[in-house]
């Protein structure tokens, strides 16, 4: 399926991109990341890393290793020097970042969660909506233990819709340009929408991976002069560097953001974050405790409060977080309601929390659905309208999905609704922008983690959710 | 950890790691290059990239490669860095896995 060949696809920048591109500097950063677990089972960590995981944890981790089982195979182990000194005293990072023998008891969950390859027209991006979203590397500086690429990240081996299997590669800029110029020609060509798949023009791409944070500024850059040339309006920018390493948000990196933008006036940035838990962000006194900072609110980490208060006085980029759910980081509507209220003081909008995804192994991580819309809607509870912006997000193979509401009360005469319905709204569609808004009601189901647990109680699918399988009131019908 | 180049490089230096290294952590040398392990952020895509199949994971180093972990290090200070691939040298095919070639490394 792929139409272009990357050999012929050699990419050379524009006499713009050039002038902006050589008054880019590169910092230089020490992580001082610790990958995989050996370094920790042979004592050569550093002194005070030797405790983070007992002997008991590394022998339970050690004998999974070659088994189908094996945790490091399933996800590899990471963690920065800062991470590590942020999780030491906190039970939620630690449970974010350190490998658990829970992680493979039940090993169901699918090998390409989203079925991305169905929407990747060409290696390295998946081209849903009017975004496209594109791998530009395959590692971050620490790896969180629930990640929904970790078939990107630990590069298993993914069947393709043509029948190939192969790892996921990563997007290459003279490719990605060459796709989004043809696409938004052929679009222009025929009154807006693209006559084959009904698509608008890309307008936006969503850089992701891995984390492009990991990439050295000169290859960011060259990324935004790319994109900016090829027509983008918004490059977004999808990180997880403000918990892992917020250092790496330097004045060289400001430096070339300023450059770019001058270059560029026109291409807007969005800087979408990943925090899961204040513990990420927010200063803890010897108990444990936030502490308050009397001009108001709570103190921060000095290094995250610095990037992101740089980041907001550039206002041609904007910050939102997106985090999910996950069972014993934060699924606590405390935890959630503290994060909600310091972000949003702190001009990052929440925009979305998300229910875990299917991925392999997520049995360990997901919250059942209906709870994590009951922990969000309590953390919401006396919080400002402005500060509750952020919705409850599941990803269907159709596109992403409001939780939008739970209810207790029994839906009169309807089979299936006997303990309450559950009020699914179609957000964005994968593969058609009209469907939008559409509706989905099933019976309430505590135990459902996934779409699949509602199954046999689908009360209404104006949605197409559940294509192919009949509503309560279709299956009383023909009984 | 870090990622490690080991002794097969040296008058191969083939560099298509340098293009596929996202954070821009090799140093150049006469006849080698070099990994900063400060800066490498262990992606591993440098290891299939290389022809010569001299990088290694830290983890994976043979033994009688150890040294090269320190002068990964040692060199990435006094080397510049390379973040453009070019011509590999025109004799690096007949050195590809030749043996000892330690003692041919060209500091300066």
């Amino acid at each position: 399926m792929s139409a272009v060949n990357p050999l012929e696809v050699r990419y050379e920048p524009s006499a713009r991109a050039q002038g902006f591109l050589k008054t880019v500097v590169n910092g230089k950063y020490n992580r001082q990341i610790i990958t995989g677990l050996t370094k920790f089972m042979d004592g050569k960590v550093p002194e005070d890393m030797r405790t983070f995981y007992t002997s008991a944890e590394l022998q339970s981790l050690v004998a999974l290793r070659g088994s189908p089982r094996d945790v490091e195979a399933r996800m590899p182990v990471k963690v920065t020097r800062h991470y590590f000194e942020l999780a030491k005293t906190s039970r939620a990072l630690q449970t974010l970042v350190k490998a658990s023998p829970k992680e493979t008891v039940d090993l169901d969950g699918a090998p390409d969660p989203g079925k991305q390859m169905d929407y990747s027209p060409v290696e390295g991006l998946i081209h849903k909506y009017e975004l496209g979203l594109i791998y530009v590397a395959s590692t971050c500086s620490a790896h969180c233990r629930f990640c929904y690429r970790e078939e990107l990240i630990a590069q298993k081996e993914v069947e393709r819709p043509d029948g190939t299997v192969a790892p996921k590669g990563l997007a290459q800029v003279g490719e990605i340009v060459a796709y989004i110029e043809e696409h938004n020609r052929i679009v222009a060509a025929n009154g807006g929408r693209h006559p084959q798949t009904g698509r608008e023009k890309l307008r936006e791409i969503l850089m992701s991976g891995g984390d492009p944070m990991v990439l050295a500024n000169s290859n960011i850059a060259t990324w935004w002069a790319a994109l900016a040339d090829a027509g983008i309006e918004q490059i977004r920018l999808g990180t997880k560097e403000l918990a892992f390493f917020p250092q790496r948000f330097d004045d060289t990196f400001f430096d070339m953001v300023d450059k770019f933008h001058e270059a560029y006036p026109q291409t807007k940035v969005r800087i979408m974050i990943h925090f899961n838990h204040p513990d990420e962000f927010l200063l803890r006194d010897a108990d444990g405790k936030y502490i308050s900072d009397p001009r108001g609110g709570l103190q921060w980490i000095q290094h995250t409060q610095q990037a992101i208060h740089a980041i907001n006085t550039r206002n041609w980029i904007t910050l939102d977080n997106q985090a999910p759910i996950i069972n014993g980081i934060n699924n606590d509507p405390d935890v959630l309601r503290i994060m909600q209220r310091e972000l949003r003081r702190n001009k990052v909008e929440n925009h979305y929390f998300f229910c875990g995804r299917d991925i392999i192994g997520h049995k360990a991580f997901n919250v059942p659905i209906e709870e994590a819309w009951r922990i969000l809607n309590e953390s919401q509870k006396g919080l400002s309208g402005v500060e509750t912006h952020a919705r409850l997000s599941i990803t269907h193979y159709k596109g992403k999905t409001e939780v939008s509401a739970v209810t207790n009360k029994p839906l009169p005469g309807v089979p299936g609704a006997e303990n309450g319905f559950v009020v699914l709204k179609l957000l964005r569609s994968a593969a058609s922008a009209p469907e939008r808004g559409k509706v989905c009601l099933v019976g309430r189901n505590p135990q459902a983690i996934w779409f699949s647990g509602y199954d046999d109680r689908v009360l209404y699918d104006e949605a197409g959710l559940y294509a192919g399988i009949p509503t309560t009131t279709e299956k009383q019908a023909t009984a | 950890m870090t990622f490690v180049v080991g002794e097969n490089c040296i008058r191969c230096k083939h560099t298509d790691c340098v293009a596929v290294c996202p954070a821009n952590c090799f140093y150049e040398g006469p006849n080698m290059l070099v990994i900063n392990p400060d800066e490498c952020i262990d992606c591993k895509l440098c290891v299939p990239a290389c022809p010569a199949k001299a990088i290694y994971a830290e983890d994976d180093l043979p033994l009688e490669q150890q040294m090269f972990l320190a002068l990964n290090a040692e060199l990435s200070q006094l080397w510049p860095n390379i973040n453009v691939q070019k011509a590999a040298p025109e004799d690096a095919a007949q050195w590809d896995g030749v043996p000892n070639k330690r003692e041919m490394l060209a500091r300066e």
